[in-house]
Formats: C-alpha cells, structure tokens, sequence
C-alpha cells in the first residue's frame, strides 16, 4: 500500500536529469541564437533610449506643457489639465522629475508596443473562432505566471536593461487589449453589420468603417486597463535593471525607507491617476454617439 | 611561589592533559550550527560527517543565522559550533566573550576571508593580461561595452538598496569611471547581478561589475578579482566610502571579511582531538566557490554537497585529520 501513501513521484535523479536537460538546451540556445534575437530587438530599443532622451532632456516645461496639452485634448477637461500640471509639479518638486519621466517613457513605449501587437490579434480572434480557443488560455498565462519565471530567459536572451523590461511589462499588460478588442468588435450589433452587408461593404470596409469605430470605446477600456497595468510592473521591471520609479522603491525596501518608499510609490499612483483619467474621459467622448442614439 | 609549588601545579596540569587526551575518544555530544546560506550550510554538514564519523561525536545540526546563533553560543553556551561566523557585525560582544574565556575563534573558516571588489570574467583576462588593476580597466570602455551605449564602457553595479550599491557607485567616482568613458549600470536585483553575468558568460561577451566570493556564481563562471591598486583604508572607507553623500571619494580597496570557526570553551575543553580538527579546518574561496557551483548545477542540499567535497577534494580535507581519522571517513563514505 506504499504507493498509496507516497506519491508516485517521477524520481528524484530522473528529474534532476530533466531539469539539467532543458536548462542545458536552453543554454545552447542562448549561445547560438542570442546575438541574432538582440539584433531583432535592436530598433526597439533605440526607441526607448530615444523616448527617454526626449523626455529628459527637454526643459521640464515644455514637457508639463505638453503633457497637459495631451490631456485637455483627450478628455476636453479643465479639471483633468489643471490636475495633471499640479501633479507633475509636486513630483518635480520633491525630486523625482528625472526617475518619473524615466517611467513615464517606458509606459509609453511599452502602452505603444500593446496597443500595436494587441489589436489586430484581437481583430483575427473576433474573426476565428479557432483563433480564440489558442488565444484565450495563452492570455491566462501571461497574466498568472509569476513574472520573474519568464525574466530568467529573457535575461539569459538580452541581457538586463529596458528591453527585457518592455518584455516583461508588455507580456503583463497585453491581455486587456487584445480581449476588449476581441469583446468590442463581436458586441457589435448584429443588425448593423446587416445594414452594412445590405449597402454593399466589402471584409475591409466593414471592419475599419463600421466593426472598429463602433468596438472602440470598448478598445479604449481596454487600453487604460493596459496602461495601468504596465504602472503596476514598474517595480519589477526594476529589478532586471530598466531605470525609473521602480528603483527608488527597490532601495527603500532593502533599508525600510518608509518615506522614500511612500513618495516614489505616491509618484506612480500620479501618473497612473493622470493617464487613466485621461484616457477614460476620451474613452466616454467616443462614446458620446451612443447618447446621441438612445436620445 | 616555591619551587616545590611550581612543580606540582605542573603535574597537576599534566595529568589534566592527559584525561582530556582519553575523554577525545569519546567526545559525547555536539551541536554544530548550520547558517542560512549556502557556504555555511555545507560547511556545518561536512563538520558533522567528520566529526560524527570520524571523531565518533554525536554530532547534530541545529539551525542558525549570525545574530542569533552567536548571541546563544555568548548566554548560553549553545550551540557548540559554529563553523562559520562572519564576525565583523559582531566584533565587540564577541571579543568580550573571548576574553572572558566563554567562546574561541579556533581557526579561518574561509582562509581568504569574505572578498569583495570588482571582477571581470577570466577569459577577458586571459585574452587581456595587461589589466591587472581596477585603474587598467577602466581605460578599456571597448572592452566592457555598455547594455545601451555601445559607445560606452559599463560596471555594473551592486543591487539596488544593498550596501555594496553606495560604496561601488563611490568607487566609480573615485576611479574616474564617467571620463574615462563608462556608465555605472543599475542591476535592480541579485537576480538581474547573476542573469548579467550568466548572459555575458555564455556568450563571451565583456562584463565588469561588482561581486564578492564565496558564491555559486563564481565558481560556475570563473571570474578574476581586479586589484584595488591601494591599501585598505579604514578609516577614510567608513568616512566617505560608505556614504551615499560622500563630496571626493578616493580610491579605496574593500574590506575583507574575516569569517571564523566560534567554538564554546565546553567543548574546547573536552571536544579533545574533535576539537584540535576545528582549529585546523579551513578552505579558500574557490575550493568554496566550486564546490557551491556544483550544488546549484544539481540542485543538492547541503548534506549532499558534504558528501561530494569528500568525495572529490581528498587532497583539501585530509590535511584537517590525521591519517587513520581519514581513513574511518574514507570508509564511511
């Protein structure tokens, strides 16, 4: 009755020469392939040492400014311009320009790399039935599996710095995309695809002129959810090197500087608040024909 | 004192000898403290094999960590031993307890001490045998290029929010790194150090960063420590070296950690021949670090890695024992 009691487990030397196996092979592919995969990664992180030049290097005003412009523009609010320029000041003010806009870089690019990725896999799963059943569970994945288990490749792959960072956070924060678009484009009525089928629309015209203008204010939740979660992996980014919030954060729990800790953490939460304001408040101007609709 | 008194007082003490010489033979019980970190965990489960089989102790493993464990050994007298102690944090209380004759530091645990510094890997050395010193390197930004400027040479540097991150960052000023071309890199993490270095080791690329041996890492991708070129200077180390606001850093080599065998004067006393082993029992960094290496490859426990040192690094133990000692372990294994 042993076997009931003890688990029939696989064997202690059997799994060690399991796990040396894949380690090994995955070495060997690190050795052979490693140059090749950072020289497909290379215009990518041109871009990200280049948007973060461009945010540290120009004059803090003109990037409030800027900044401030974006958010008026998107959600036509005085409140959440005026809010946004307050917040930046204060960050400024409490020495955290250089690390914030370091931050905000990253969310940018990496928001960029989602949304680029994103949608059209989201568009292909509204099409393929099929595509979806791979899909779905591949987006549990990636959002379950704790992040440092697939840092220890991309690591060993390129390195550590803003690449495996941008890796790290777009595999976080991809899902909402990819699934509000999917949700979006099929939530579309049914009778108004009708309606265009009966005017004559080809594949194309039907889904850049009727499916995505109609899934957009549903694409644009899921691009704020998107958004926020690459804020929430600053921290961990942090740890394979990529520069900003994260840091701070880093050195403030080894030592247990509660203050440090609480204004660079009070930092993030900012710039989370001013983009996700922002980007819902656009998100609901869209929206705004569907008032329009029900009267 | 008469001469007659002195005489005796020496017999006496001879014949004390003598009964700790028949009490070796039995040297009952003893606990040997087992730290929370790899080199001590194996060190703790190599003392037990040989103590227990070779010594016929009854040796048994308690767990420990530095603080603790010492300050039990100082009140308490338990446990017995603890093979190794990295005692700079503890230096005052412990040689107030030595003095009074309650502990003993019975030899070097590590016979190169607790080393940190700046490495580079071997093969950069072998390849480049003019860069000896910290200063040779840091005219070579080609060599060690950086993550994100190839243009730039890069040190890595020591995870954010250790200790080791302030001095290194100091060193770097110190040294000239900016004008000579090179970017202090920001690790994050111990994970981002090691993913760093296993990176440029696989793939023979330039690496030069902060690290510090014994470590698993050392010993799977062998690296050289880079001389500081000066003398360690206490006192201008813990004056601006350690600090984070530090205006002039000067250049300055890293302290070495002296990493000791504390065992309670109990078992001094009736530990016998047991006892004389401690006091002989040390080992270098990349006896150490190999050894380390081994055990994170095959993900041993530290009673497996025991038995793999005796089993490979005959040469090495045997000089702790005497030869028919070596031969009751021999045995055993």
């Amino acid at each position: 009755m042993d076997w009931f009691y003890e688990f029939p487990e696989m064997g202690s030397s059997a799994l060690r020469a399991l796990k040396k196996g894949i380690d090994g092979s995955f070495r060997d592919f690190t050795r052979e392939h490693g140059e090749l995969m950072e020289q497909v990664f290379e215009p990518l992180k041109q871009f990200l040492i280049f948007s973060e030049r461009l945010l540290t290097d120009t004059p803090w005003p003109i990037v409030i400014a800027v900044i401030a412009g974006l958010a008026w523009f998107a959600s036509r609010s005085m409140k959440i311009a005026v809010g946004t320029i307050i917040t930046l000041l204060l960050i400024g003010y409490f020495g955290m320009w250089e690390d914030t806009m370091r931050t905000v870089s990253m969310i940018f690019v990496c928001t960029i790399t989602a949304i680029v990725l994103g949608l059209p896999i989201g568009v292909l799963m509204s099409r393929f039935d099929g595509m979806q059943r791979i899909v779905n569970p591949t987006l549990d994945i990636m959002q379950t599996m704790p992040s440092f288990v697939y840092l220890i490749p991309v690591v060993m792959l390129l390195g550590i710095g803003k690449v495996p960072g941008l890796i790290a956070v777009v595999i976080y924060a991809i899902p909402p995309v990819i699934r509000f678009t999917n949700l979006g484009i099929r939530l579309v009525p049914a009778d108004v695809l009708e309606a265009s089928e009966a005017f004559g629309t080809s594949a194309w015209q039907k889904m850049t002129k009727v499916q995505l203008p109609l899934a957009l204010p549903t694409i644009m939740a899921g691009v704020n959810q998107t958004i926020m979660l690459s804020l929430a992996m600053v921290v961990v980014a942090s740890m394979i090197g990529v520069q900003g919030l994260g840091q701070p954060v880093l050195k403030a729990i080894a030592n247990q500087y509660f203050t440090l800790g609480m204004f660079n953490g009070l930092a993030i939460v900012g710039i989370a608040i001013i983009f996700d304001r922002a980007s819902q408040a656009y998100g609901k101007r869209l929206q705004r024909h569907l008032e329009v609709v029900h009267g | 004192m008469t001469n007659q008194r002195k005489w005796f007082i020496g017999a006496v003490s001879a014949v004390a000898l003598l009964g700790a010489g028949q009490a070796a033979a039995k040297c009952g019980t003893v606990t040997i403290a087992s730290m929370n970190w790899q080199s001590a965990e194996v060190l703790a489960e190599i003392d037990k094999f040989i103590l227990s089989e070779g010594y016929g102790c009854k040796a048994e493993i308690v767990p420990g960590d530095t603080m603790p464990t010492l300050t039990s050994m100082m009140e308490k007298g338990q446990p017995d031993v603890a093979p190794e102690a990295w005692i700079n944090a503890v230096k005052e209380p412990l040689g107030k307890a030595v003095a009074e004759g309650r502990l003993v530091m019975s030899t070097k645990a590590l016979a190169d001490g607790g080393v940190e510094g700046i490495w580079m890997p071997k093969y950069i050395a072998d390849k480049h045998p003019e860069i000896k010193t910290i200063a040779d390197a840091f005219k070579r930004p080609d060599l060690f290029p950086a993550p994100e400027d190839k243009s730039k040479g890069a040190l890595h540097n020591c995870p954010s929010g250790w200790a080791c991150q302030i001095n290194t960052g100091n060193a770097f000023k110190a040294w000239g790194g900016e004008k000579n071309g090179f970017t202090l890199v920001d690790t994050g993490s111990s994970a981002g150090l090691d993913g760093s270095i296993a990176k440029a080791y696989e793939r023979k690329q330039g690496w030069l960063g902060y690290y510090w041996a014994p470590t698993s890492i050392l010993g799977k991708y062998e690296m050289v420590k880079l001389d500081e070129g000066v003398k360690h200077d206490a006192k201008a180390w813990n004056a601006c070296n350690v600090k984070e606001d530090c205006a002039n850093p000067q250049k300055n080599s890293w302290p070495t950690a002296e990493v000791y065998t504390v065992v309670t004067s109990r078992f001094q006393k009736q530990g016998g021949e047991a006892y004389t082993y401690l006091t002989k029992r040390n080992w270098g960094n990349q006896t150490v670090n190999t050894l380390l290496a081994w055990m994170s490859d095959n993900q041993a426990t530290g009673a497996d890695g025991a038995v793999h040192f005796l089993e490979k690094n005959e040469a090495v133990w045997t000089k702790w024992v005497s030869a028919d000692v070596a031969k009751k372990i021999k045995a055993a294994l």
